[in-house]
């Protein structure tokens, strides 16, 4: 087992989605928008995996790049990989893509107010992704929707299905969104923060909903979202984003219980309720910057507390960090058992072995 | 309603318009005066003037009857029913052009526009739809009458094909329809007939109507085009597109059922306003065009003064006005669930 060795290992066994060197970038009027700069995670089969950042870290167009939803000016680079059950996902035609979205990979947005089309009846939606993923239509459909719309913890589900949209709660659309993705008999969800717009109360059951589906359907799952107390509820694994890259990526007990890119480290930390009142809140300084420039440094390093010298130069390379296998963190101060300057060795030695990798 | 007849009541009553004189002409008597001033209701029997109350409401109590009198001055002693459903077809049949070329030009344009937003197609179709908005019609209808009357630069389309006029009304509109018994042999069903198109007329009078359609459809086409793109553009952005996508459907499908829908929302009113035309038509196009339909007759009754006249065509366009703006509403509940009727859930 060599695996930990590398930054493009793979992070479990026979994953059912596995992202090499994602590269999307959006080409505006005056700059280049490194959205998402060179990610590679793993999901494996029947896990949730989390992506967690702050806003404009990457997070949804790393969702809408695995769909194949980016759309001009934004291109996925041709460097970049997305295998999906075995299949190279960005040499697919637009309607190679089609047949893979909804039942191979379906997505649950954020707002549910909008996600639903406010014209049609919900049942009608769910019997559209019904016929058009398995081919079930006419008495058959309406039954299996109304299973669907059970199955979600909608109640009186016969009813519901000749509802409008806007006939539904926040929480009960959402979950009819739900419903509607299942239809699709997926293998693999994206859920791009499907909780955001719903309250405390209403997310802790959809999360709940979630995990349940995932026990019965055997569903993997990417969630995102910014709220670390979701991905501690329900992921497996996490990976931290930081403009456009992967800083972190850990087990979820290992990422709370022994963060160690200073970005995890301050996002930790600045979780209120950790810390005695009389503390404060504590706070990251400055913002997330916009990444506009190729990365041949650390981005987190001018808000990072402990960047020195070589951090504005060197672009860090994911190493194994903390005790536990597959926790690995893109910072120069690890491996911390080395010097400085063997630190900062190691990682030009590996940004130039990733970079021959590559045709 | 009430307030449009009550206006135009007030307009045509107190103003200074003498109809008797205009019937009569100078040479009128002054017994023929007085007679026809009695038959005309405006003094009774007696010689004293009938107060303007009694004559409003025996004006507006015929019209809610439906009975809309004689012509006064038009046709005198033709009934105004007769005058109307005589002009009525070239009217309708020049509304009925324009909003063909309004809806079957405007809307795909738009959509159209829409679909390829910010590309040199999507600025070549919304220049076109604004330069079109943007001319006023009474300059648009002299243009074009002027371009393909003899000797205008596009003359030569009163010659091809079919040698036809452009302006007046062709007797080819009253041939338009053969009536054909198609149930002969059939019990019950023999003395019915329905109306089989005659290919003959119906192209001629087409040819011929093109021109003043075109104007008179021109700004709906224009707005329809603007309208349309935007409503598309903000539909195929929304977040229920995205998550039609992320379902696997193909961009046929989401454009067809689930942008469709959504962008015909802001599109009905300009539609339904454009319906008015159908029956409105326009006086000003008429006038240029020599097209004699109800526009033109309304203009007429007001130089007249044909006062029953103007009083049935104010009450039908106001009648159709309100059905147009009834039957919208109830296609918004029928298109946008989020409207309805106030039933409770």
């Amino acid at each position: 087992m060599t695996r930990s060795q590398s930054a493009t290992m793979t992070d479990s066994e026979d994953p059912i989605l596995s992202v090499r060197d994602l590269q999307t970038v959006f080409y505006t009027d005056n700059e280049t928008v490194r959205a998402v700069d060179s990610i590679s995670f793993d999901v494996g089969r029947g896990e949730t995996v989390g992506i967690v950042g702050e806003s404009g870290s990457g997070k949804s167009v790393t969702a809408r790049s695995i769909m194949g939803l980016i759309e001009s000016p934004g291109k996925v680079l041709p460097e970049s990989s997305i295998s999906f059950a075995g299949r190279e996902l960005t040499d697919l035609s637009a309607e190679q893509y089609q047949s893979v979205r909804g039942s191979g990979i379906g997505m649950v947005f954020q707002d549910p107010q909008q996600s639903l089309n406010p014209v049609y009846t919900v049942g009608n939606q769910i019997r559209e992704s019904l016929k058009i993923n398995r081919d079930i239509t006419g008495e058959e459909a309406v039954e299996e929707a109304m299973r669907l719309l059970q199955a979600v913890g909608i109640p009186d589900a016969k009813r519901r299905l000749d509802e409008y949209p806007n006939q539904f709660s926040g929480g009960m659309r959402q979950r009819a969104v739900i419903a509607m993705m299942l239809a699709c008999d997926p293998d693999f969800l994206i859920c791009d923060e499907p909780t955001t717009a719903l309250d405390v109360t209403i997310q802790a059951q959809i999360l709940d909903l979630l995990k349940e589906l995932q026990e019965e359907r055997g569903l993997s799952i990417l969630f995102i979202t910014h709220d670390m107390g979701v991905i501690a509820d329900i992921a497996d694994r996490v990976n931290v984003m930081y403009a456009g890259q992967i800083v972190e990526k850990a087990a979820v007990e290992d990422l709370f219980s022994n963060p160690q890119h200073p970005y995890t480290k301050a996002l930790l930390r600045s979780i209120p309720g950790e810390h005695s009142r009389a503390d404060g809140l504590e706070t990251i300084e400055g913002q997330v910057p916009t990444p506009n420039e190729p990365a041949d440094h650390c981005r987190f390093a001018p808000r990072c507390p402990k960047s020195f010298g070589a951090c504005d130069k060197v672009p860090p390379q994911h190493v194994s960090v903390g005790d536990s296998e597959g926790h690995t963190a893109s910072c120069l101060l690890y491996p911390d058992d080395q010097s400085e300057t063997a630190r900062v060795e190691t990682h030009i030695e590996k940004e130039s072995e990733r970079t021959e990798e590559q045709p | 309603m009430i307030f449009g007849i009550t206006l135009s009541f007030l307009i045509l009553y107190l103003g200074p318009i003498d109809p008797v004189g205009s019937i009569l002409g100078r040479q009128a008597t002054a017994a023929d005066i007085r007679q026809l001033r009695i038959e005309l209701n405006y003094i009774d029997a007696a010689g004293n003037p009938v107060p303007l109350w009694e004559q409003y409401f025996r004006v507006v109590g015929d019209l809610l009857m439906l009975d809309f009198g004689e012509s006064w001055t038009i046709q005198r002693e033709t009934p105004v029913t007769e005058l109307i459903i005589d002009r009525m077809p070239a009217t309708l049949w020049l509304g009925f052009w324009s909003v063909v070329i309004a809806l079957g030009v405007g809307i795909p344009l738009g959509l159209y526009a829409g679909l390829r937003a910010n590309t040199f197609r999507d600025y070549a179709s919304s220049g076109f739809g604004i330069i079109w908005r943007a001319m006023p019609n009474f300059w648009l209808a002299v243009i074009i009458s002027g371009l393909i009357t003899a000797g205008g630069a596009l003359g030569f389309y009163r010659t091809a094909i079919v040698e036809t006029q452009v302006s007046g009304t062709p007797d080819a509109l009253n041939n338009l329809f053969t009536n054909v018994d198609i149930f002969t042999g059939v019990p019950y069903l023999e003395l019915l007939s329905i109306p089989v198109p005659n290919p003959g007329p119906w192209f001629v009078a087409t040819k011929w109507i093109l021109p003043a359609a075109l104007v008179l459809g021109s700004s709906s086409m224009g707005n329809e085009v603007r309208i349309g793109r935007t409503a598309v553009l903000e539909s195929i952005n929304s977040k229920y597109v995205e998550t039609a996508k992320a379902k696997g459907l193909s961009s046929r499908r989401i454009i067809g059922k689930h942008v469709g829908r959504n962008a015909v929302i802001p599109l009905l009113p300009v539609i339904m306003g454009e319906f008015y035309l159908l029956i409105g038509g326009s006086v000003l196009v008429e006038a240029v065009f020599g097209i004699n339909g109800l526009g033109n007759l309304f203009f007429n009754a007001v130089l007249g003064p044909d006062i029953p006249l103007v009083m049935a065509l104010v009450f039908i366009f106001i009648m159709i006005q309100i059905l147009f703006n009834i039957s919208q509403d109830l296609l918004y509940t029928y298109i946008d669930p989020r409207i309805n009727l106030g039933e409770s859930e």
